[in-house]
Protein backbone atom coordinates (compact mmCIF):
# COMPACT_ATOMS: atom_id res chain seq x y z
CA UNK A 1 0.00 0.00 0.00
CA UNK A 2 1.23 3.49 -0.82
CA UNK A 3 2.18 5.10 2.45
CA UNK A 4 3.24 8.24 0.60
CA UNK A 5 -0.37 9.12 -0.18
CA UNK A 6 -2.70 9.78 2.71
CA UNK A 7 -5.75 8.81 0.69
CA UNK A 8 -6.53 5.85 -1.51
CA UNK A 9 -8.86 7.94 -3.64
CA UNK A 10 -8.67 11.69 -4.04
CA UNK A 11 -10.66 13.63 -6.58
CA UNK A 12 -10.35 17.28 -7.34
CA UNK A 13 -13.31 19.07 -8.95
CA UNK A 14 -13.97 15.93 -10.96
CA UNK A 15 -16.60 16.48 -13.61
CA UNK A 16 -18.12 14.65 -16.55
CA UNK A 17 -20.32 15.99 -19.31
CA UNK A 18 -22.10 13.92 -21.94
CA UNK A 19 -23.43 15.85 -24.92
CA UNK A 20 -23.71 19.08 -22.93
CA UNK A 21 -25.38 17.33 -20.00
CA UNK A 22 -23.42 17.62 -16.78
CA UNK A 23 -23.65 14.21 -15.08
CA UNK A 24 -20.97 14.89 -12.50
CA UNK A 25 -20.07 18.30 -11.21
CA UNK A 26 -16.89 19.29 -9.35
CA UNK A 27 -16.72 16.23 -7.13
CA UNK A 28 -14.18 16.33 -4.33
CA UNK A 29 -13.72 13.04 -2.52
CA UNK A 30 -11.14 11.73 -0.12
CA UNK A 31 -11.19 8.06 0.79
CA UNK A 32 -8.95 6.87 3.57
CA UNK A 33 -7.00 3.63 3.70
CA UNK A 34 -8.81 0.58 5.03
CA UNK A 35 -12.15 2.30 5.25
CA UNK A 36 -15.49 1.17 3.93
CA UNK A 37 -16.79 4.09 1.94
CA UNK A 38 -20.49 4.07 1.05
CA UNK A 39 -21.43 5.96 -2.04
CA UNK A 40 -25.15 6.75 -2.10
CA UNK A 41 -27.50 8.47 -4.43
CA UNK A 42 -30.65 7.97 -6.46
CA UNK A 43 -30.51 6.55 -9.97
CA UNK A 44 -28.69 8.91 -12.29
CA UNK A 45 -26.90 10.69 -9.47
CA UNK A 46 -23.50 10.01 -11.04
CA UNK A 47 -22.28 7.10 -8.89
CA UNK A 48 -21.40 4.72 -11.72
CA UNK A 49 -19.91 7.58 -13.72
CA UNK A 50 -17.61 8.37 -10.79
CA UNK A 51 -16.56 4.73 -10.52
CA UNK A 52 -15.83 4.53 -14.24
CA UNK A 53 -13.78 7.71 -14.02
CA UNK A 54 -11.73 6.21 -11.20
CA UNK A 55 -11.09 3.10 -13.28
CA UNK A 56 -10.13 5.08 -16.38
CA UNK A 57 -12.96 3.56 -18.41
CA UNK A 58 -14.11 7.09 -19.20
CA UNK A 59 -12.23 10.37 -19.19
CA UNK A 60 -13.09 13.36 -17.04
CA UNK A 61 -14.42 16.49 -18.74
CA UNK A 62 -12.94 18.56 -15.92
CA UNK A 63 -10.89 18.09 -12.79
CA UNK A 64 -8.88 15.01 -11.95
CA UNK A 65 -8.88 11.84 -9.91
CA UNK A 66 -5.99 10.11 -8.22
CA UNK A 67 -6.05 6.53 -6.97
CA UNK A 68 -3.05 5.41 -4.87
CA UNK A 69 -1.56 8.77 -5.85
CA UNK A 70 -1.70 7.87 -9.54
CA UNK A 71 -3.60 9.80 -12.19
CA UNK A 72 -6.75 8.00 -13.35
CA UNK A 73 -6.17 8.91 -17.00
CA UNK A 74 -2.46 8.53 -17.63
CA UNK A 75 -1.83 5.70 -15.14
CA UNK A 76 -5.14 3.87 -15.31
CA UNK A 77 -3.59 0.48 -16.08
CA UNK A 78 -1.30 0.70 -13.03
CA UNK A 79 -4.29 1.69 -10.93
CA UNK A 80 -6.36 -1.22 -12.21
CA UNK A 81 -3.54 -3.60 -11.34
CA UNK A 82 -4.30 -2.90 -7.68
CA UNK A 83 -8.08 -2.77 -7.86
CA UNK A 84 -10.84 -5.33 -7.76
CA UNK A 85 -13.99 -4.11 -9.49
CA UNK A 86 -17.52 -5.39 -9.54
CA UNK A 87 -19.62 -3.67 -12.22
CA UNK A 88 -23.26 -2.84 -11.57
CA UNK A 89 -24.35 -5.47 -14.08
CA UNK A 90 -21.52 -7.97 -14.37
CA UNK A 91 -21.04 -9.32 -17.90
CA UNK A 92 -18.72 -12.25 -18.43
CA UNK A 93 -17.94 -14.50 -21.38
CA UNK A 94 -21.02 -16.71 -21.49
CA UNK A 95 -19.20 -19.78 -22.81
CA UNK A 96 -16.74 -19.82 -19.91
CA UNK A 97 -17.35 -21.55 -16.61
CA UNK A 98 -17.04 -19.72 -13.30
CA UNK A 99 -13.68 -21.41 -12.73
CA UNK A 100 -12.37 -20.42 -16.17
CA UNK A 101 -13.54 -16.86 -15.60
CA UNK A 102 -11.60 -16.60 -12.35
CA UNK A 103 -8.47 -18.16 -13.88
CA UNK A 104 -8.76 -15.73 -16.81
CA UNK A 105 -9.17 -12.80 -14.40
CA UNK A 106 -6.23 -13.91 -12.24
CA UNK A 107 -4.08 -14.10 -15.39
CA UNK A 108 -4.18 -10.31 -15.72
CA UNK A 109 -2.59 -9.88 -12.31
CA UNK A 110 -0.27 -12.71 -11.46
CA UNK A 111 1.25 -15.93 -12.63
CA UNK A 112 2.40 -18.92 -10.68
CA UNK A 113 2.07 -22.65 -10.25
CA UNK A 114 -1.20 -23.97 -11.63
CA UNK A 115 -1.97 -25.62 -8.32
CA UNK A 116 -1.61 -22.36 -6.38
CA UNK A 117 -3.82 -20.51 -8.86
CA UNK A 118 -6.35 -23.30 -8.66
CA UNK A 119 -6.35 -23.06 -4.88
CA UNK A 120 -6.92 -19.31 -4.99
CA UNK A 121 -9.79 -19.81 -7.45
CA UNK A 122 -11.33 -22.52 -5.27
CA UNK A 123 -11.01 -20.25 -2.24
CA UNK A 124 -12.91 -17.49 -4.05
CA UNK A 125 -15.57 -19.87 -5.34
CA UNK A 126 -16.13 -21.15 -1.83
CA UNK A 127 -16.22 -17.64 -0.41
CA UNK A 128 -19.16 -16.71 -2.64
CA UNK A 129 -20.85 -20.09 -2.48
CA UNK A 130 -20.30 -21.08 -6.09
CA UNK A 131 -18.02 -24.05 -5.44
CA UNK A 132 -20.66 -26.52 -6.57
CA UNK A 133 -21.38 -24.59 -9.75
CA UNK A 134 -17.77 -23.88 -10.62
CA UNK A 135 -17.77 -25.87 -13.84
CA UNK A 136 -21.09 -24.76 -15.24
CA UNK A 137 -21.07 -22.32 -18.18
CA UNK A 138 -22.01 -18.80 -17.12
CA UNK A 139 -24.87 -18.68 -19.62
CA UNK A 140 -26.76 -20.97 -17.21
CA UNK A 141 -26.23 -18.67 -14.20
CA UNK A 142 -29.00 -16.65 -12.56
CA UNK A 143 -28.59 -12.94 -11.84
CA UNK A 144 -27.64 -13.63 -8.23
CA UNK A 145 -25.04 -16.22 -9.25
CA UNK A 146 -23.50 -13.79 -11.71
CA UNK A 147 -23.35 -11.22 -8.93
CA UNK A 148 -21.58 -13.72 -6.66
CA UNK A 149 -19.13 -14.53 -9.43
CA UNK A 150 -18.61 -10.80 -9.89
CA UNK A 151 -17.69 -10.49 -6.24
CA UNK A 152 -15.30 -13.43 -6.50
CA UNK A 153 -13.52 -12.08 -9.58
CA UNK A 154 -13.17 -8.68 -7.92
CA UNK A 155 -11.23 -10.24 -5.06
CA UNK A 156 -9.18 -12.89 -6.82
CA UNK A 157 -6.16 -10.56 -7.15
CA UNK A 158 -5.90 -9.59 -3.46
CA UNK A 159 -6.83 -5.98 -4.33
CA UNK A 160 -5.71 -2.99 -2.28
CA UNK A 161 -8.95 -1.30 -3.26
CA UNK A 162 -12.28 -2.96 -3.93
CA UNK A 163 -14.72 -0.93 -5.99
CA UNK A 164 -18.18 -2.43 -5.89
CA UNK A 165 -21.02 -0.95 -7.88
CA UNK A 166 -24.25 -2.08 -6.22
CA UNK A 167 -22.74 -5.30 -4.83
CA UNK A 168 -25.92 -6.60 -3.23
CA UNK A 169 -28.40 -5.47 -5.86
CA UNK A 170 -29.33 -8.88 -7.26
CA UNK A 171 -28.86 -10.91 -4.11
CA UNK A 172 -31.43 -12.45 -1.80
CA UNK A 173 -31.32 -11.45 1.90
CA UNK A 174 -28.91 -14.27 2.77
CA UNK A 175 -26.64 -13.38 -0.12
CA UNK A 176 -26.71 -9.76 0.99
CA UNK A 177 -25.77 -10.73 4.50
CA UNK A 178 -22.88 -12.83 3.17
CA UNK A 179 -21.60 -9.95 1.03
CA UNK A 180 -21.69 -7.56 3.97
CA UNK A 181 -19.86 -10.09 6.12
CA UNK A 182 -17.19 -10.49 3.45
CA UNK A 183 -16.82 -6.72 3.23
CA UNK A 184 -16.42 -6.42 6.98
CA UNK A 185 -13.80 -9.17 7.01
CA UNK A 186 -11.83 -7.59 4.17
CA UNK A 187 -11.62 -4.24 5.90
CA UNK A 188 -8.27 -5.02 7.52
CA UNK A 189 -6.67 -5.91 4.17
CA UNK A 190 -8.25 -3.49 1.78
CA UNK A 191 -10.21 -0.30 1.24
CA UNK A 192 -13.76 -0.74 0.00
CA UNK A 193 -15.52 1.87 -2.07
CA UNK A 194 -19.03 0.86 -2.93
CA UNK A 195 -22.18 2.34 -4.31
CA UNK A 196 -25.58 1.17 -3.25
CA UNK A 197 -29.15 2.20 -2.78
CA UNK A 198 -29.74 -0.28 0.08
CA UNK A 199 -29.44 2.08 3.01
CA UNK A 200 -29.56 -0.61 5.70
CA UNK A 201 -26.38 -2.10 4.27
CA UNK A 202 -24.59 1.22 4.34
CA UNK A 203 -25.60 1.81 7.93
CA UNK A 204 -24.32 -1.63 8.90
CA UNK A 205 -20.86 -1.63 7.41
CA UNK A 206 -19.75 1.82 6.26
CA UNK A 207 -17.32 4.13 8.02
CA UNK A 208 -17.90 7.08 5.76
CA UNK A 209 -20.84 7.96 3.58
CA UNK A 210 -21.27 10.29 0.69
CA UNK A 211 -24.60 11.15 -0.85
CA UNK A 212 -24.58 12.27 -4.42
CA UNK A 213 -27.55 13.93 -6.11
CA UNK A 214 -27.77 15.15 -9.69
CA UNK A 215 -24.04 14.87 -10.05
CA UNK A 216 -23.24 16.87 -6.95
CA UNK A 217 -22.00 15.83 -3.56
CA UNK A 218 -24.66 16.87 -1.08
CA UNK A 219 -23.66 15.09 2.12
CA UNK A 220 -20.41 13.66 3.36
CA UNK A 221 -19.43 12.41 6.77
CA UNK A 222 -18.80 9.50 9.03
CA UNK A 223 -21.79 7.30 9.64
CA UNK A 224 -21.91 8.45 13.29
CA UNK A 225 -21.96 12.10 12.29
CA UNK A 226 -24.75 11.56 9.82
CA UNK A 227 -26.87 9.47 12.15
CA UNK A 228 -26.49 12.03 14.91
CA UNK A 229 -27.80 14.66 12.54
CA UNK A 230 -26.74 18.21 12.03
CA UNK A 231 -28.58 19.52 15.08
CA UNK A 232 -26.18 17.87 17.52
CA UNK A 233 -27.47 15.44 20.16
CA UNK A 234 -31.17 15.80 20.81
CA UNK A 235 -33.30 14.11 23.47
CA UNK A 236 -36.96 13.48 22.79
CA UNK A 237 -38.93 13.65 26.04
CA UNK A 238 -42.66 13.30 26.82
CA UNK A 239 -43.79 14.86 30.14
CA UNK A 240 -46.74 15.45 32.43
CA UNK A 241 -46.91 17.70 35.51
CA UNK A 242 -45.30 21.02 36.48
CA UNK A 243 -43.59 21.63 33.20
CA UNK A 244 -42.55 25.27 33.61
CA UNK A 245 -40.41 24.72 36.71
CA UNK A 246 -38.73 21.76 35.11
CA UNK A 247 -38.12 23.73 31.95
CA UNK A 248 -36.43 26.55 33.85
CA UNK A 249 -34.33 24.03 35.70
CA UNK A 250 -33.21 22.22 32.54
CA UNK A 251 -32.53 25.40 30.58
CA UNK A 252 -30.27 26.65 33.36
CA UNK A 253 -27.82 23.83 32.70
CA UNK A 254 -24.72 24.97 30.76
CA UNK A 255 -24.82 21.90 28.50
CA UNK A 256 -28.40 22.52 27.30
CA UNK A 257 -28.58 24.68 24.20
CA UNK A 258 -32.34 24.80 23.73
CA UNK A 259 -35.74 23.18 24.15
CA UNK A 260 -38.43 22.94 21.51
CA UNK A 261 -41.83 22.38 23.13
CA UNK A 262 -44.85 20.66 21.61
CA UNK A 263 -47.90 18.55 22.43
CA UNK A 264 -48.61 14.90 21.77
CA UNK A 265 -51.72 12.98 23.03
CA UNK A 266 -52.08 15.29 26.00
CA UNK A 267 -48.41 15.09 26.93
CA UNK A 268 -45.97 17.91 26.61
CA UNK A 269 -43.10 17.01 24.32
CA UNK A 270 -39.64 18.47 24.47
CA UNK A 271 -36.78 18.22 22.06
CA UNK A 272 -33.80 19.09 24.23
CA UNK A 273 -30.64 19.95 22.32
CA UNK A 274 -27.45 19.42 24.28
CA UNK A 275 -23.86 20.38 23.71
CA UNK A 276 -22.31 17.81 26.05
CA UNK A 277 -23.83 14.37 25.43
CA UNK A 278 -21.97 12.80 28.38
CA UNK A 279 -23.26 15.33 30.88
CA UNK A 280 -26.75 15.00 29.43
CA UNK A 281 -26.63 11.24 29.66
CA UNK A 282 -25.58 11.40 33.29
CA UNK A 283 -27.82 14.19 34.53
CA UNK A 284 -30.80 15.02 32.33
CA UNK A 285 -33.11 12.24 33.42
CA UNK A 286 -32.24 12.75 37.11
CA UNK A 287 -32.93 16.46 36.79
CA UNK A 288 -36.40 15.77 35.44
CA UNK A 289 -37.14 13.20 38.11
CA UNK A 290 -36.15 15.68 40.81
CA UNK A 291 -38.42 18.33 39.27
CA UNK A 292 -41.54 16.29 40.04
CA UNK A 293 -42.66 15.85 36.49
CA UNK A 294 -43.81 12.50 35.16
CA UNK A 295 -41.59 11.34 32.33
CA UNK A 296 -43.59 9.10 29.99
CA UNK A 297 -40.96 8.81 27.28
CA UNK A 298 -37.26 9.56 27.23
CA UNK A 299 -34.97 8.73 24.36
CA UNK A 300 -32.01 10.08 22.55
CA UNK A 301 -33.01 10.94 19.00
CA UNK A 302 -31.15 9.14 16.29
CA UNK A 303 -31.63 9.60 12.61
CA UNK A 304 -31.91 6.65 10.30
CA UNK A 305 -29.82 6.95 7.19
CA UNK A 306 -33.02 6.71 5.22
CA UNK A 307 -34.31 9.90 6.91
CA UNK A 308 -31.16 11.73 5.94
CA UNK A 309 -31.24 10.34 2.42
CA UNK A 310 -34.86 11.34 1.84
CA UNK A 311 -34.25 14.71 3.46
CA UNK A 312 -31.32 15.60 1.24
CA UNK A 313 -32.71 14.17 -1.97
CA UNK A 314 -36.33 15.30 -1.70
CA UNK A 315 -35.67 18.36 0.37
CA UNK A 316 -33.11 19.35 -2.22
CA UNK A 317 -30.69 19.78 0.62
CA UNK A 318 -28.76 22.13 -0.68
CA UNK A 319 -29.02 21.82 3.08
CA UNK A 320 -25.55 20.48 2.81
CA UNK A 321 -23.98 19.23 5.92
CA UNK B 1 -1.33 -6.44 -2.63
CA UNK B 2 -1.82 -8.75 0.30
CA UNK B 3 -0.89 -11.61 -1.95
CA UNK B 4 0.35 -15.14 -1.95
CA UNK B 5 4.10 -15.68 -2.11
CA UNK B 6 3.61 -18.44 -4.69
CA UNK B 7 2.53 -15.84 -7.22
CA UNK B 8 4.60 -13.39 -9.22
CA UNK B 9 3.09 -10.22 -10.63
CA UNK B 10 2.60 -10.12 -14.38
CA UNK B 11 5.56 -8.21 -15.77
CA UNK B 12 4.24 -6.87 -19.08
CA UNK B 13 4.67 -3.13 -19.41
CA UNK B 14 3.45 -0.33 -21.66
CA UNK B 15 0.96 -1.13 -24.41
CA UNK B 16 1.66 -4.89 -24.02
CA UNK B 17 0.06 -4.93 -20.57
CA UNK B 18 -2.48 -7.76 -20.52
CA UNK B 19 -1.63 -8.90 -24.05
CA UNK B 20 -0.41 -12.36 -23.02
CA UNK B 21 -3.54 -13.17 -21.05
CA UNK B 22 -5.86 -11.75 -23.72
CA UNK B 23 -4.01 -13.65 -26.42
CA UNK B 24 -4.31 -16.93 -24.50
CA UNK B 25 -8.02 -16.30 -24.18
CA UNK B 26 -8.51 -15.40 -27.85
CA UNK B 27 -6.39 -18.33 -29.01
CA UNK B 28 -8.51 -20.56 -26.81
CA UNK B 29 -11.58 -19.55 -28.79
CA UNK B 30 -9.92 -21.08 -31.86
CA UNK B 31 -7.96 -23.98 -30.50
CA UNK B 32 -9.86 -25.08 -27.39
CA UNK B 33 -13.21 -25.23 -29.14
CA UNK B 34 -14.45 -27.04 -32.24
CA UNK B 35 -13.84 -23.95 -34.32
CA UNK B 36 -10.45 -25.10 -35.58
CA UNK B 37 -11.50 -28.49 -36.85
CA UNK B 38 -14.80 -27.23 -38.25
CA UNK B 39 -12.88 -24.67 -40.29
CA UNK B 40 -10.27 -27.23 -41.32
CA UNK B 41 -13.05 -29.50 -42.49
CA UNK B 42 -14.92 -26.78 -44.38
CA UNK B 43 -11.98 -25.18 -46.15
CA UNK B 44 -9.84 -28.27 -46.67
CA UNK B 45 -12.91 -30.19 -47.82
CA UNK B 46 -14.31 -27.51 -50.11
CA UNK B 47 -10.98 -26.91 -51.85
CA UNK B 48 -10.58 -30.64 -52.21
CA UNK B 49 -14.02 -31.02 -53.78
CA UNK B 50 -13.86 -27.98 -56.05
CA UNK B 51 -10.31 -28.55 -57.22
CA UNK B 52 -11.01 -32.25 -57.55
CA UNK B 53 -13.86 -31.40 -59.91
CA UNK B 54 -11.55 -29.17 -61.93
CA UNK B 55 -8.61 -31.56 -62.02
CA UNK B 56 -10.33 -34.89 -62.35
CA UNK B 57 -13.76 -34.01 -63.76
CA UNK B 58 -14.57 -35.00 -67.36
CA UNK B 59 -15.49 -31.45 -68.41
CA UNK B 60 -11.97 -30.20 -67.86
CA UNK B 61 -10.09 -33.21 -69.04
CA UNK B 62 -7.22 -32.59 -69.39
CA UNK B 63 -7.16 -29.51 -67.11
CA UNK B 64 -4.83 -26.62 -67.72
CA UNK B 65 -2.46 -25.46 -65.02
CA UNK B 66 -3.99 -22.00 -65.34
CA UNK B 67 -7.51 -23.26 -64.74
CA UNK B 68 -6.47 -25.09 -61.60
CA UNK B 69 -4.57 -22.05 -60.34
CA UNK B 70 -7.51 -19.70 -60.99
CA UNK B 71 -10.02 -22.01 -59.33
CA UNK B 72 -7.73 -22.44 -56.35
CA UNK B 73 -7.08 -18.68 -56.02
CA UNK B 74 -10.77 -17.79 -56.15
CA UNK B 75 -11.98 -20.47 -53.79
CA UNK B 76 -9.06 -20.25 -51.38
CA UNK B 77 -9.04 -16.45 -51.36
CA UNK B 78 -12.43 -14.95 -52.04
CA UNK B 79 -14.78 -17.35 -50.27
CA UNK B 80 -12.85 -17.68 -46.97
CA UNK B 81 -12.75 -13.86 -46.81
CA UNK B 82 -16.55 -13.93 -46.54
CA UNK B 83 -16.18 -16.32 -43.62
CA UNK B 84 -13.54 -14.09 -42.03
CA UNK B 85 -15.96 -11.16 -42.09
CA UNK B 86 -18.82 -13.25 -40.68
CA UNK B 87 -16.70 -14.83 -37.94
CA UNK B 88 -15.03 -11.65 -36.75
CA UNK B 89 -17.92 -9.17 -37.14
CA UNK B 90 -18.74 -9.45 -33.43
CA UNK B 91 -15.18 -9.63 -32.12
CA UNK B 92 -15.16 -5.97 -31.10
CA UNK B 93 -18.69 -4.68 -31.51
CA UNK B 94 -20.14 -7.79 -29.86
CA UNK B 95 -17.97 -7.30 -26.80
CA UNK B 96 -18.85 -3.61 -26.68
CA UNK B 97 -22.56 -4.45 -26.72
CA UNK B 98 -22.37 -7.43 -24.36
CA UNK B 99 -20.46 -5.42 -21.76
CA UNK B 100 -17.58 -7.88 -21.72
CA UNK B 101 -15.21 -5.28 -23.22
CA UNK B 102 -15.94 -2.95 -20.30
CA UNK B 103 -15.39 -5.79 -17.85
CA UNK B 104 -12.09 -6.87 -19.41
CA UNK B 105 -10.88 -3.29 -19.66
CA UNK B 106 -11.50 -2.82 -15.94
CA UNK B 107 -8.54 -5.18 -15.48
CA UNK B 108 -4.91 -4.19 -16.08
CA UNK B 109 -5.06 -4.53 -19.84
CA UNK B 110 -4.43 -1.81 -22.40
CA UNK B 111 -6.80 -1.10 -25.22
CA UNK B 112 -4.17 -1.85 -27.90
CA UNK B 113 -3.62 -5.23 -26.23
CA UNK B 114 -7.38 -5.89 -26.41
CA UNK B 115 -7.56 -5.18 -30.16
CA UNK B 116 -4.23 -6.75 -31.09
CA UNK B 117 -5.04 -9.98 -29.26
CA UNK B 118 -8.07 -10.36 -31.50
CA UNK B 119 -6.10 -9.48 -34.60
CA UNK B 120 -3.25 -11.89 -33.83
CA UNK B 121 -5.37 -14.83 -32.67
CA UNK B 122 -7.75 -14.57 -35.60
CA UNK B 123 -4.89 -14.13 -38.05
CA UNK B 124 -3.25 -17.31 -36.79
CA UNK B 125 -6.55 -19.17 -36.93
CA UNK B 126 -7.17 -17.97 -40.50
CA UNK B 127 -3.62 -18.79 -41.61
CA UNK B 128 -3.77 -22.31 -40.25
CA UNK B 129 -7.30 -23.38 -41.13
CA UNK B 130 -8.24 -21.23 -44.12
CA UNK B 131 -4.92 -20.68 -45.88
CA UNK B 132 -2.29 -23.30 -44.99
CA UNK B 133 -4.40 -26.45 -44.75
CA UNK B 134 -6.44 -25.85 -47.94
CA UNK B 135 -3.16 -24.83 -49.60
CA UNK B 136 -1.55 -28.15 -48.71
CA UNK B 137 -4.62 -30.00 -49.98
CA UNK B 138 -4.52 -28.07 -53.27
CA UNK B 139 -0.77 -28.45 -53.67
CA UNK B 140 -1.01 -32.22 -53.17
CA UNK B 141 -3.93 -32.59 -55.56
CA UNK B 142 -2.23 -30.58 -58.30
CA UNK B 143 0.95 -32.57 -57.83
CA UNK B 144 -0.95 -35.85 -58.07
CA UNK B 145 -3.11 -34.76 -61.03
CA UNK B 146 -0.46 -33.13 -63.16
CA UNK B 147 2.65 -34.91 -61.98
CA UNK B 148 4.42 -31.55 -61.69
CA UNK B 149 3.71 -29.68 -58.46
CA UNK B 150 3.67 -25.90 -58.21
CA UNK B 151 7.01 -24.28 -57.51
CA UNK B 152 7.23 -24.43 -53.67
CA UNK B 153 8.58 -20.90 -53.28
CA UNK B 154 5.95 -19.47 -55.60
CA UNK B 155 3.34 -21.52 -53.78
CA UNK B 156 4.40 -20.07 -50.41
CA UNK B 157 4.31 -16.56 -51.89
CA UNK B 158 0.81 -17.29 -53.21
CA UNK B 159 -0.27 -18.44 -49.74
CA UNK B 160 1.09 -15.18 -48.32
CA UNK B 161 -0.93 -13.18 -50.84
CA UNK B 162 -4.07 -15.19 -50.10
CA UNK B 163 -3.53 -14.45 -46.41
CA UNK B 164 -3.06 -10.76 -47.23
CA UNK B 165 -6.43 -10.80 -48.98
CA UNK B 166 -8.08 -12.33 -45.87
CA UNK B 167 -6.10 -10.06 -43.54
CA UNK B 168 -7.39 -6.98 -45.36
CA UNK B 169 -10.95 -7.99 -44.54
CA UNK B 170 -10.05 -9.10 -41.02
CA UNK B 171 -8.46 -5.74 -40.17
CA UNK B 172 -11.29 -3.88 -41.94
CA UNK B 173 -13.91 -5.78 -39.91
CA UNK B 174 -12.11 -5.16 -36.62
CA UNK B 175 -11.76 -1.46 -37.46
CA UNK B 176 -15.45 -1.21 -38.32
CA UNK B 177 -16.17 -2.87 -34.96
CA UNK B 178 -14.43 0.02 -33.23
CA UNK B 179 -16.29 2.61 -35.30
CA UNK B 180 -19.85 1.33 -34.95
CA UNK B 181 -21.99 0.12 -32.08
CA UNK B 182 -24.07 -2.46 -33.92
CA UNK B 183 -23.21 -5.44 -36.07
CA UNK B 184 -25.23 -4.30 -39.11
CA UNK B 185 -22.83 -1.69 -40.46
CA UNK B 186 -19.82 -3.84 -39.58
CA UNK B 187 -20.85 -6.89 -41.58
CA UNK B 188 -22.71 -4.82 -44.18
CA UNK B 189 -19.85 -2.54 -45.16
CA UNK B 190 -17.25 -5.33 -45.15
CA UNK B 191 -19.35 -7.73 -47.24
CA UNK B 192 -20.53 -5.05 -49.66
CA UNK B 193 -16.92 -4.03 -50.26
CA UNK B 194 -15.88 -7.66 -50.66
CA UNK B 195 -18.63 -8.57 -53.09
CA UNK B 196 -18.89 -5.28 -55.00
CA UNK B 197 -15.23 -5.08 -55.98
CA UNK B 198 -15.74 -6.55 -59.43
CA UNK B 199 -18.52 -4.07 -60.15
CA UNK B 200 -16.47 -1.14 -58.87
CA UNK B 201 -13.42 -2.15 -60.89
CA UNK B 202 -15.68 -2.49 -63.93
CA UNK B 203 -16.73 1.14 -63.50
CA UNK B 204 -13.32 2.48 -62.50
CA UNK B 205 -10.58 0.17 -63.80
CA UNK B 206 -7.93 2.02 -61.81
CA UNK B 207 -9.42 0.53 -58.65
CA UNK B 208 -7.80 -2.81 -59.51
CA UNK B 209 -4.61 -1.33 -58.07
CA UNK B 210 -6.31 -0.28 -54.85
CA UNK B 211 -8.82 -2.99 -54.03
CA UNK B 212 -7.68 -6.49 -53.06
CA UNK B 213 -9.81 -8.17 -55.74
CA UNK B 214 -7.00 -8.55 -58.26
CA UNK B 215 -4.84 -10.36 -55.73
CA UNK B 216 -6.89 -13.50 -56.26
CA UNK B 217 -9.39 -12.94 -59.09
CA UNK B 218 -8.43 -12.03 -62.66
CA UNK B 219 -10.08 -8.84 -63.90
CA UNK B 220 -10.59 -9.98 -67.49
CA UNK B 221 -9.91 -12.78 -69.90
CA UNK B 222 -6.22 -12.77 -69.17
CA UNK B 223 -4.71 -14.33 -66.07
CA UNK B 224 -3.58 -11.13 -64.37
CA UNK B 225 -4.36 -11.85 -60.70
CA UNK B 226 -1.37 -12.17 -58.43
CA UNK B 227 -2.02 -15.63 -56.96
CA UNK B 228 -2.68 -17.58 -60.17
CA UNK B 229 0.23 -15.77 -61.86
CA UNK B 230 2.58 -16.80 -59.05
CA UNK B 231 1.38 -20.40 -59.26
CA UNK B 232 1.81 -20.72 -63.04
CA UNK B 233 5.05 -18.71 -63.12
CA UNK B 234 3.60 -15.77 -65.06
CA UNK B 235 4.76 -12.20 -64.52
CA UNK B 236 1.59 -10.70 -65.93
CA UNK B 237 0.57 -9.08 -62.63
CA UNK B 238 1.12 -5.81 -60.81
CA UNK B 239 2.72 -5.66 -57.37
CA UNK B 240 0.95 -2.37 -56.64
CA UNK B 241 -2.18 -3.98 -55.18
CA UNK B 242 0.00 -6.05 -52.82
CA UNK B 243 1.57 -2.89 -51.48
CA UNK B 244 -1.67 -0.91 -51.35
CA UNK B 245 -3.61 -3.70 -49.63
CA UNK B 246 -0.82 -4.20 -47.08
CA UNK B 247 -0.72 -0.46 -46.35
CA UNK B 248 -4.52 -0.25 -46.17
CA UNK B 249 -4.58 -3.15 -43.69
CA UNK B 250 -2.03 -1.38 -41.51
CA UNK B 251 -4.09 1.81 -41.77
CA UNK B 252 -7.23 -0.07 -40.70
CA UNK B 253 -5.38 -1.41 -37.65
CA UNK B 254 -4.09 2.04 -36.71
CA UNK B 255 -7.52 3.64 -37.12
CA UNK B 256 -9.05 0.82 -35.07
CA UNK B 257 -6.50 1.27 -32.29
CA UNK B 258 -7.00 5.03 -32.26
CA UNK B 259 -10.78 4.79 -32.24
CA UNK B 260 -10.87 2.12 -29.54
CA UNK B 261 -8.56 4.23 -27.43
CA UNK B 262 -11.09 7.08 -27.57
CA UNK B 263 -13.99 4.79 -26.69
CA UNK B 264 -15.72 5.26 -23.34
CA UNK B 265 -17.20 2.25 -21.57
Amino acid sequence: MDSSTPYVIETSNLGKTYKNIQVLNALNLKVQHNSIFGFLGPNGAGKTTTIKLLLGLIRPSSGSACVFGMDSVSQSVDIRARIGYLPQEPHFYEHMTARQTLIFTAGFFFKGPKKAIQERVDEMLELVGLDEKADRPIRTFSGGERQRLGIAQAQVNYPDLLILDEPAASLDPLGRRDVLDVMSRLRKYTTIFYSTHILDDVQRVSDTVVILNKGELVVEGSIEELLTGNKGVVYNIHLKGDIEAARTQVLSQPWVSGIITGQHNGDTTWQVSVTDPLAAEARLFKLLADSRVEVTEFRRMKYELEDIFVQVIEGGQNGRK
Amino acid sequence: MAGNSAFALVQERGWRRGLGNMLRNEMGRWWKTRRWWVNCLIWGGSIGLILGGTLFGKANNPPTGEAAAIVYAIFAGLIPAVAVVIMTQGAVVGEKNDGTAAWVLSKPVTRPAFILSKLIANSLGVVATMVALPGVVAYTMVAVASGSPWNPVAFLAALAVIFLFDFFFLSLTLMLGTLFNSRGPVIGIALVLLLMQQYLIGMLPGLRYILPWNLVVPTGEQVDAVVPCLLVGSHNYSTVPILVVALASILFILVGLYRFNCEEF
